[in-house]
């Protein structure tokens, strides 16, 4: 596990000074926060998603009047919003935290914080809940003052929906933070850091889809091989292949498709609408549970604990 | 019980090796100054005392807890001004500050401590504007925090004019008058000088002085140096100033004015009355200490010799 045990580092004791103290976490989340927030950073992130959902809103109140009179507007706006910040909020998730741990090692200024009876544990939390803070309160000021204009534009305004998307969308938000911030932790070099955080952007949007694109292809080519699975149109049976659970379990992983799927159970947006439908037939009615859609919050979960974890494991043992 | 116990630390990266076998004590209560040219291992030293690194070897105990395991503790009772360090560019004064009291848990108003440190009349602006010397004044109030037990400042006159570093004297002597043990590290003597109850001199991450301001002058052959002015002077006079138990060395410096200038440790009056007897008149006479400066130099300057010399 360990990558710096040339360093000689010591790690058998390690009892009270490395414990998390609540008081602590608050103290530096609530400074991360403040210096965060007073920079345009907060402001102008709140205004993005403002101008996001406006735009959208008002494209759907001018384009959709079908969609409309289905009564389905807020499910669309859902289905758009998400397609946009699917891609934007790990974005601006990474840009948040790349610098939270990696910027004051480099600086120096994180022996400001180390020299107040604070543990490095504490330090790690606050960040993460700093950062998450700015990201999720600037979401929901966006959402909120959205909200008068979107429902106006709409005309009809589903709230159920509306703050769906904006949950799910928090908590894909502090999945990516964790994600940021643990990375972030892992290295005293921003450059190294801001690399770091290109190649997550790289993994899970080019790489897992092209591990699905490969498995598919080595299906093509008899490598690997592919379920079957009766399919039933018009009376008349059909067999018919499809990827092995495993496969779609790790498409399933991505935090972007557990955040769709997430979506799919909270707002009035199906999985088709979303792009990320298993049909039922496809494992004669009994989908595996970690395929079922309520796994996806666990999935978003282990995103936001995994990673912040073996950030804690490891922060604690390094020379800062 | 001393304030901190460093006790055979050794601390390599990957082959160099920044400190060796490094072994000293701070008693309570005293102003220990921690010398040593840049790049000595004085930073080493004092993160492996807060628990910033972790030693290869050795252990350091701080108020009588060990460093490593027992670092938020000894944190709680410590005040410390880190080196080389930014403040938090968009937080003001204050907000550092409350940021200090709210982690130590303590009631304390920031416009006292910022008082204190003569950066009253910036409390509310941001750190970013900040001259280097005003950041060292914050961080230098955000040390105080606390009532600390135990000081450490790591080159805290870094970015001060004199009339700063005078300043930050007066308060290092303040807080140890309250009964803080302050722990003081600098490359540059004088500051250490005027304030510090003991010395010692780092080289190359090894100890190779410690001892009181006036050990240390005694420590250097030169320890005070005469300088008589005289009518006259013959060999025999200046044989028989040499061969006085007190006497180190003795030279004569100018012809047509003859001074002679003579290394003592103990009487001067000695010196005086041998050339009374001889019947040489005395016209002025004056006494120069060897600064600490000069014994500063004696202990570290031959290191770049060293180092050349393979």
């Amino acid at each position: 596990m360990s990558t710096e045990t040339g360093s000689g580092t010591e790690t058998s004791t390690t009892a009270p000074s490395s414990s998390i103290n609540l008081e602590s976490v608050r103290a530096i989340a609530k400074k991360d926060f403040q210096d965060s927030v007073r920079s345009w950073l907060f402001w102008g992130l709140s205004s993005f998603f403002f101008m996001l959902l406006v735009a959208i809103a008002g494209g759907l109140a001018y384009f959709g009047e079908n969609i409309a009179q289905a009564g389905a507007t807020t499910e669309f706006l859902v289905i758009l919003v998400s397609y946009a910040t699917l891609l934007v909020l790990p974005l601006i998730a990474l840009v948040l935290g790349w610098q939270s741990i990696a910027g004051e090692r480099e600086s120096g200024s994180i022996k400001i914080l180390l020299s107040l009876p604070h543990s490095r544990k504490d330090v790690l939390l606050g960040k993460l809940i700093g950062r998450s803070a700015v990201l999720s309160l600037s979401l929901t000021v966006g959402f909120a003052l959205a909200g008068v204009i979107v429902a106006a534009m709409l005309g009809s305004f589903d709230v159920v929906d509306y703050v769906g998307l904006l949950a799910m969308s928090i908590l894909y938000g502090i999945a990516y933070t964790s994600i940021a911030v643990s990375l972030s932790s892992l290295t005293r070099s921003t450059t190294i850091a801001g690399a770091a955080m290109f190649g997550v952007f790289v993994l899970f949007y080019i790489v897992w889809n092209a591990i699905i694109q490969a498995i598919q292809t080595l299906i093509g080519w008899g490598y690997l091989s592919p379920e079957t699975y009766t399919l039933e149109v018009n009376g008349e049976s059909f067999e018919a292949e499809r990827l092995p659970d495993w496969a779609f379990f790790i498409d399933s992983i991505d935090p972007g498709n557990a955040y769709s799927n997430a979506l799919s159970i909270v707002t009035g947006a199906t999985e088709t609408e979303l792009g990320v439908a298993l049909e039922e037939a496809m494992f004669d009615g009994s989908v595996p549970f970690y395929l079922q859609d309520w796994f996806s919050f666990i999935i978003l979960l282990f995103w936001i604990v995994a990673p912040i974890a073996i950030a804690l494991y490891r922060f604690d043992r390094v020379d800062l | 019980m001393p304030a901190i116990t460093v006790d055979n630390l050794t601390k390599s990266y990957g082959q160099e090796l920044a400190l060796q076998d490094l072994s000293f004590e701070v008693q309570e209560g005293e102003v220990f100054g921690f010398l040593g040219p840049n790049g000595a291992g004085k930073s080493t030293t004092i993160n492996a005392i807060l628990d910033f690194i972790r030693p290869t070897s050795g252990q350091v105990e701080v108020l009588g807890f060990d460093a490593q395991a027992h670092s938020r503790e000894i944190r709680a009772r410590t005040g410390v001004l880190p080196e080389g360090v930014e403040t938090y560019n968009r937080l003001t004064a204050r907000q550092h500050l409350e940021f200090a009291i709210e982690s130590k848990g303590t009631h304390e108003d920031p416009e006292a401590l910022l008082e204190r440190v003569g950066l009253a009349d910036a409390i509310d602006k941001k750190a970013g504007g900040f001259s280097k010397g005003m950041s060292q004044r914050l961080m230098l109030a955000m040390a105080l925090v606390g009532e600390p037990d135990l000081l450490i400042l790591d080159e805290p006159s870094t970015g001060l004019d004199p009339n700063g570093a005078r300043e930050m004297r007066d308060l290092v002597r303040e807080e140890n008058e309250r009964g803080a043990t302050v722990f003081f590290s600098s490359h540059i003597m004088e500051q250490v000088e005027a304030v510090c109850d003991r010395v010692g001199i780092l080289r190359n991450g090894e100890m190779v002085a410690i001892d009181t301001v006036g050990g240390l002058r005694d420590s250097v052959s030169s320890g005070t140096s005469l300088h008589i002015a005289v009518d006259h002077i013959d060999d025999d006079a200046l044989q028989a100033v040499r061969s006085l138990p007190d006497v180190d060395n003795a030279t004569v410096e100018g012809d047509t004015q003859p001074t002679l200038v003579v290394a003592v440790d103990g009487s001067k009056t000695a010196v005086l009355g041998e050339l009374e007897d001889r019947g040489i008149e005395v016209e002025d006479f004056s006494t120069e200490e060897a600064s600490l400066d000069d014994v500063f130099r004696s202990y570290t300057t031959d290191t770049e010799a060293e180092v050349q010399a393979p």
